[in-house]
């Protein structure tokens, strides 16, 4: 059973996955796989980015979008033709040439990977070069082009060990079971610098401390040789008090919540 | 032609080495696809082609036809990490989808005449870039250039024609662009060649030659194996300006990105310092310094004044290795003018706070650190950029230069394990000694030394066209010409030269780099030249109509390198291996196109100069002739070579002996002294204080320039009242310069361009949400960047990868007036870059780090430009590739 391991530490956001699966897809025809894609406009491969952050603490997140070929996967029992079937080696394909365009897939999807193609009427998506594979390509094309390997694709059984070491799902409440697994998805951030406003110096080895205000549990850094702090891995919308200490001298922050990434800019510590 | 299709299909059988083959492809070729033009190669790439069509472009295994084994694969270790290479190259996201280049609706189809010019009666120069072309067959094309030629001539001297010949384009050595006109023009006399200066790394030609000799392009050098003595001796890396996941691409792919990360986990930390958060510090960054653009002298100064305070400089060396420390430490510490180069005295100045710098200086004094550009992206192109550039010198050689970890690196554009032709000490350009000594060497390098080398009879800077055209005669001080020496830059040129030497004023363009407007400086002034009335002929050549070419008289379709056969090495390093590829026509040439090289035999033939200028060679004999020419038939037979296509360079057996950087100087300096004058790091320029006693913008020692007689573009000007942003601008993330803007399937890409209200795809403007808020821009409006140069229009981008203050906008847009030479709708920055050159006596462009003010442009101002230019809008426009062919042809749909 084939599934995608994608390292999200090394995406570089080239998008060089997006552009070649158009340049596999449009103006192609694989049928019985997959009709050609419309030029612009479908992505089944679609790199998402975010930035993270504020000046000068940011950094963009990454993350390729693509077909979760689910083990479980909703579009097939929606399509009222039989059209989308999964196949033994786990890849889910939409039969072009039975698909009549109801479009039930598409709201059945819950992660937005299937597109419509007015002029063909037909719902399309992607197919893991699954015409590929089968002419002896070890690969889809996303994985040939991706420079920093991030994108790993084969047996599942290849990846045992890194997919029980922290791979997640997208949505795993679904309970769909995808085939596509992402390594260190970015969580949130705190981060500042101190320094000392009278010496004009940032403040090296502060102990910053981050409690969370419901739980109580307390994580500890000390400021680098820049001033800078940063908590990361952070959950989403949790609430945290900061305290920052350094000889005697201390300040502290209430309330910060993670609900977006939080720079908390050079902190003058008095 | 059976012979041929016998011969791919027992290509067709051929299985990869690891078992991958192409569904149903009928042939597959090879191309490099690296987009930075000449005879260097890049991006090597398998094109697979069926039934006439390109199907697919993916990334060349190597092993495809080859044992690894046979490569002798490097290897870099640290902390018990490894870093090897793929066996695969790694094209960029353009290169993927040139496909759609090759295919663009905007491809010139046919030879075209602007309609209102009429070479035997109205010319109407001043409707360049206004009228519509119309079609016409190649034989009148080739009449009427011809005809013009001998007119000119006659009327003028030949030195009367300018070769605009430079640039960046395909690579390709038998049918490239750049300089093919040259081939004929010199067979009759010659002509004036416009030089192109070292447009991406100004700073290091005009400054740090004068501290460090000449160096590679003015970089370091030599710079052989430094790759892997930064990986095993860094502790830090400073990407001071550069971006190592932009820049790379257009050029040799995408290594650099591998190479970042694989430092990033073996502790290398990896320190940016620039106005954005650029693509590389957005995903490598440890620490992000944000720094008003081209200000960077000031933080400089500010880590000298730290080191030379505190005593953490190696003062050994600089008491060995340089000459002049003491004015500089005079300049420093302010007993040459008063003014200590505090890090309170610079904070202001670039924007970065006081503690901030101290602690840089500190870091960058206590660890062993390199400095990594590619290019340099802003800092090394702005007003002044000498001075930065020389300072970065002065900061290495403060912190031993050349010892194991201290270097300036163009992150693995050089410093990649040699290969077995690789001699030691070869620049890039040592490879093609062997060709020129070879029997076609003219045919063949000649018109690919129109880029690099100043060779035709009267010269223009290509920063200096308008100038010259407008204001003659002009005078400049060195060529610019990207290979000359240090000491050319004391030699004062003028244009027009004497008329006793054949001297004259330019009165005909032939350009097959149409780029001059979106890519150098002040395009409007160039616009406004090229619709002198002097300019009695405009010839473009190209496989777009894009840019300059819309400002031509006549139009003449290249094709690309899918279309012809042709050989290219691809020795330049950056790619996992080095190797040369058998470029074999893809597919047929698109409509009525030749390529660059045909085009000008066809001219050739109308003036009985074709045995002249192919020299009797047929291409398939100057194939074989570089191949040969090269050495090439030393490693792999031509028929191997013909049976494959391909030859991957085995890396050398003692690759890892070569000495790294400049650690022969840092070991000795007496025996290994550096090309200057003095054998040391000049801190302070003995040459430069004679040749040019009164400058006060390039001083023999590098300093803070606030402003000067030929720039006023620092935020404490007078200026800054009205213009008060500070534009940061990079080579672009999605095209190389001018190239590749009408890819559709990058267009979507969000950073790539911005749907405006009007559904017209704005070339992105990125702005920091306080400046926006305060003039009420919200994201994805439609904004206004001007200044007393002109305008251009844009897509706000809103969001905190750039720093207050600072505007950026990737250059290269494509041109779309609708005001040609006033208001510019692609939003081509470049047009209102400054005119000036980089200072007095430095012939390079400044086209990033200038003053501008932004606004927000409201629908009614759209339709109120509608109304008053409706020429202008009423183009054919696709949002999907932007201006269509038939834009600018008249009946250009039939």
């Amino acid at each position: 059973m084939k599934v995608f391991v994608i390292d999200l530490s090394i995406c570089n956001g080239c998008y060089s996955c997006q552009i070649a699966c158009k340049d596999e897809h449009v103006s192609n025809d694989w049928t019985p796989y997959a009709k050609p894609q419309p030029d612009t406009g479908q992505f089944w491969v679609k790199i998402l980015e975010e930035v993270r952050g504020t000046v000068p603490k940011v950094r963009v997140a990454y993350r390729p979008h693509l077909c979760m070929h689910c083990d479980e996967a909703p579009c097939i029992p929606a399509c009222r033709r039989n059209a989308i079937y999964k196949r033994e080696d786990g890849i889910v394909i939409i039969d072009p040439e039975k698909c009549a365009g109801h479009r039930n897939c598409i709201d059945a999807c819950p992660y937005g990977v299937i597109y419509f193609n007015e002029d063909l009427n037909i719902a399309q998506k992607c197919t893991s070069c699954a015409h590929l594979l089968d002419n002896g390509w070890s690969k889809p094309r996303c994985a040939d082009v991706c420079p920093t390997e991030a994108i790993k694709f084969g047996e599942e059984s290849e990846f045992t060990d890194l997919i029980a070491g922290g791979a997640e799902v997208i949505s795993p409440e679904l309970g769909l079971k995808p085939r596509v697994y992402y390594l260190n998805i970015m969580k949130r951030f705190v981060a500042g610098t101190v320094y000392d406003p009278e010496q004009k110096e940032v403040v090296i080895g502060a102990i910053c401390t981050l409690t969370d205000t419901k739980s109580g549990e307390k994580s500890t850094v000390s400021t680098d040789n820049f001033g800078d702090f940063w908590f990361r891995g952070l959950p989403e919308d949790s609430g945290y008090d900061l305290k920052i200490e350094r000889d005697g001298r201390v300040k502290t922050f209430h309330d910060i919540r993670t609900k977006k990434d939080v720079n908390l800019g050079d902190i003058p510590l008095t | 032609m059976s012979e041929e299709k016998d011969r791919l299909k027992a290509r067709g059988e051929d299985v990869t080495a690891d078992g991958e083959r192409a569904a149903e492809t009928e042939k597959t070729v090879l191309k490099a696809l690296g987009l930075s033009g000449g005879i260097y190669g890049g991006a090597p790439c398998a094109v697979d082609v069926k039934n006439g069509r390109i199907i697919r472009i993916r990334p060349l295994h190597y092993d495809w036809k080859y044992n690894k084994k046979q490569f002798n694969p490097w290897k870099f270790e640290r902390n018990g990490k490894t870093l090897e290479p793929l066996m695969k190259s790694l094209p960029s996201p353009f290169t993927l989808a040139y496909k759609k280049r090759v295919y663009s609706p905007n491809r010139i189809r046919y030879p075209l005449k602007r309609v209102d010019w009429d070479p035997k009666g109205e010319r109407h120069p001043e409707n360049r870039g206004k009228s519509k072309f119309k079609r016409i067959s190649w034989e009148e094309a080739a009449e009427i250039i011809a005809n013009e030629v001998k007119r000119i001539h006659e009327k003028y001297g030949p030195l009367a024609i300018l070769v605009q010949g430079d640039g960046h384009g395909e690579c390709k050595f038998v049918h490239a662009p750049h300089g093919c006109s040259s081939l004929l023009l010199d067979k009759m006399g010659g002509f004036t060649q416009q030089v192109r200066n070292p447009d991406s790394w100004e700073g290091w030609y005009w400054g740090a030659k004068h501290v460090w000799g000449p160096g590679l392009i003015g970089m370091m050098n030599p710079a052989e194996n430094i790759v892997k003595d930064m990986t095993e001796n860094c502790d830090m890396v400073l990407l001071w300006g550069g971006d190592p996941e932009t820049t790379p691409w257009g050029f040799r792919g995408q290594f650099p990105s591998r190479l970042c990360y694989f430092w990033s986990e073996i502790g290398i930390k990896q320190v940016y310092i620039c106005p954005d958060l650029n693509y590389g510090a957005a995903v490598h960054a440890d620490k992000w310094i944000p720094i008003l653009p081209n200000t960077d002298a000031a933080l400089q100064l500010a880590i000298i004044y730290m080191w030379i305070k505190e005593g953490t400089y190696d003062t050994e060396y600089v008491e060995t290795h340089t000459v002049g420390f003491d004015r500089v430490k005079a300049y420093v510490m302010g007993t040459e003018d008063g003014i200590p180069k505090t890090p309170e005295w610079a904070s202001p100045k670039c924007g970065v706070p006081e503690w901030t710098i101290k602690a840089l200086a500190r870091e960058f004094a206590s660890k062993t650190t390199s400095i990594v550009h590619y290019f340099a992206g802003g800092m090394a192109r702005g007003p002044y950029s000498h001075e930065p550039a020389r300072l970065e010198v002065i900061l290495l050689g403060m912190q031993g230069l050349g010892k194991p970890g201290v270097h300036q690196s163009q992150i693995a554009y050089e410093g990649m394990p040699r290969n077995i032709i690789g001699g030691k000490g070869q620049s890039h350009m040592g490879m093609f000694q062997n060709l020129a000594k070879s029997p076609a060497a003219e045919r063949l390098l000649k018109p690919h030394k129109v880029t690099p080398v100043a060779w035709g009879k009267q010269l223009i800077p290509k920063t200096l066209i308008h100038k010259a055209i407008l204001n003659p005669p002009v005078t400049f001080w060195g060529t610019g010409a990207i290979e000359t020496t240090t000491e050319d830059q004391f030699v004062k040129y003028t244009y027009p030269i004497p008329k006793e030497k054949g001297g004259t004023e330019i009165h005909m363009i032939w350009t097959d780099t149409p780029c001059r407007t979106t890519c150098w400086n002040c395009g409007n002034e160039i616009i406004e030249s090229t619709r002198n009335s002097k300019i009695e002929c405009v010839v473009a050549q190209h496989p777009w109509l894009e840019n300059d070419c819309l400002f031509a008289d006549i139009i003449l379709p290249s094709n690309t390198t899918m279309e012809v056969d042709d050989i290219i090495p691809c020795i330049r390093q950056g790619c996992h291996f080095q190797s040369v590829l058998l470029m074999r026509q893809a597919i047929k040439p698109i409509g009525e196109s030749k390529s660059d090289y045909e085009v000008v035999c066809e001219v050739a033939k109308k003036l009985d100069k074709y045995d002249e200028v192919t020299d009797g060679k047929t291409v398939e004999e100057l194939i074989k002739a570089v191949f040969d020419g090269m050495g090439f038939n030393n490693y792999v037979s031509w028929e191997e070579f013909n049976e494959k296509d391909y030859y991957v360079f085995p890396v050398a057996k003692d690759w890892e002996q070569d000495p790294a950087g400049l650690i022969k100087f840092y070991e000795d300096p007496e025996t290994n002294p550096l090309p200057t004058p003095s054998g040391k790091l000049e801190f302070y320029s003995e040459r430069l204080a004679q040749n040019f006693p009164e400058d006060k913008e390039r001083p023999p020692i590098p300093k803070w320039i606030e402003k000067g007689d030929t720039h006023d573009e620092n935020l404490s000007s007078e200026r800054a009242k009205k213009y008060p942003l500070l534009v940061m601008s990079n080579h672009p993330r999605w095209r190389v310069h001018a190239q590749c803007d009408d890819i559709s399937w990058t267009r979507e890409i969000p950073t790539c361009k911005v749907k405006g209200p009007d559904g017209y795809m704005y070339e992105p403007i990125w702005i920091n949400p306080k400046d926006a808020e305060r003039r009420g821009i919200n994201n994805r409006d439609i904004v206004k960047v001007y200044n007393e140069r002109g305008a251009v229009l844009g897509g706000a981008m809103v969001w905190e990868r750039i720093m207050p203050g600072v505007i950026s906008m990737d250059h290269g847009a494509r041109v779309d007036s609708i005001i040609p030479g006033e208001l510019d709708r692609g939003g081509a920055i470049n047009t209102i870059a400054p005119s000036g050159i980089i200072s007095k006596h430095c012939g390079g462009q400044a086209t990033s780090g200038f003053l501008v003010e932004v606004e927000k442009v409201s629908m009614s101002q759209i339709e109120e430009w509608m109304r008053q230019y409706p020429e202008a809008f009423q183009k054919e426009y696709d949002p999907a590739s932007g201006l269509r062919f038939n834009a600018w042809v008249e009946g250009g749909s039939q």
